[in-house]
């Protein structure tokens, strides 16, 4: 007597394999972290760098306090400063730019000039490539050597207020 | 005249593709997302021009309580999660085992845009004595709204 064989079918069960994938897209979507990590390129100069230029050559940017901004001691917005800039550069590229930040100002409002020169290529055509941050220290040096703080001075007769 | 049955027409969601397109959703995550070494809330500076930081980049946060205004440093060699230092002659001995490894580390600087710049100074100024160079300072994308001082 012949007996009926069962054949059993070579199955992979595929049905909980969209749900272990939605549980996988879940997961990936709540941890997900979309990269951030943009900003503005700064380069620091080296310890013991010699000065590479002498002040009265540079543009001297001074953000303020209050985050008003002087460029050569003249009162001027922020989107201003590259209109001012641009022929002096234009004519000498190496033209050092002197950004000084009051101690009490805003990080913010040195971010606004930072950003202002680092967009005079795209903005203008025209590269800010020697940017000077002096850092507080390097101004103590100064005051050290000089007994006056170069930084403050320039403008110090641009700050008075008007009688 | 005998009308024969109508076919009756199951009503189905074909399934069969849904795997399909979550393993492509799968994919996708897997290579946008991106692991962070440091997810501080900071409220950042503007800028309208930023650049991308280096993958490997060392971070250095320094952030302000919104309630309290206490500000509190944080270090990240871009491996491990930052973790709360004292201060910037912290930031400056860790920079400094850093650049002595690879003196071309960037470093991120992730600092809260209304901190007042002498803070800001006084890092940038450590992390020059430590032999940084290369420094990003982190920002968000200015909006159209968002406008300069």
């Amino acid at each position: 007597m012949k007996l009926p064989r069962k054949v059993v079918r070579a199955e992979i069960p595929t049905a909980p394999m969209a749900d272990i994938a939605f549980l996988l897209i879940i997961f990936f979507m709540v941890t997900a972290v979309f990269s951030a990590t943009k900003g503005l390129e700064f380069k620091l100069p080296k310890e013991h760098q010699e000065p590479g230029s002498e002040q009265e050559e540079a543009t001297f940017i001074r953000v303020n306090p209050d985050s008003s901004i002087l460029v050569d001691c003249k009162p001027m917005q922020a989107s201003d400063i590259l209109e001012y800039l641009e022929p002096r550069l234009v004519r000498n590229p190496e033209k050092p730019v002197i950004l000084y930040t009051d101690p009490y100002a805003p990080y913010q409002a040195m971010i606004a000039v930072y950003d202002v020169l680092a967009s005079a290529e795209t903005e203008r055509g025209f590269r800010v490539k020697n940017i000077s941050v002096p850092t507080q220290t390097e101004v103590q040096e100064y005051i050290v050597l000089f007994g006056l703080n170069p930084f403050e001075s320039p403008c110090a007769d641009s700050r008075q207020p008007e009688r | 005249m005998k009308l024969t049955p109508t076919q009756r027409v199951a009503a189905l969601i074909p399934t069969a593709s849904m795997a399909d397109i979550a393993f492509l959703l799968i994919i996708f995550f897997m290579v946008t997302t991106g692991y962070e070494v440091d997810r501080t809330p900071v409220d950042l500076p503007e800028s309208s021009q930023r650049t991308e930081a280096a993958k490997d980049a060392a971070v250095v946060v320094l952030a302000r309580d919104p309630d309290t205004g206490a500000l509190s440093y944080k270090f990240s060699d871009g491996v491990k999660r930052t973790s709360v230092v004292g201060g910037p002659e912290d930031i400056y001995l860790e920079a400094s085992r850093l650049i002595y490894r690879d003196s071309t580390r960037q470093f991120v600087l992730k600092a809260d845009g209304s901190v007042h710049f002498e803070k800001v100074d006084e890092l940038l100024d450590r992390m020059r004595r430590g032999g940084v160079q290369n420094v990003l300072l982190l920002t968000q994308q200015r909006t159209v709204s968002g406008s300069a001082p």
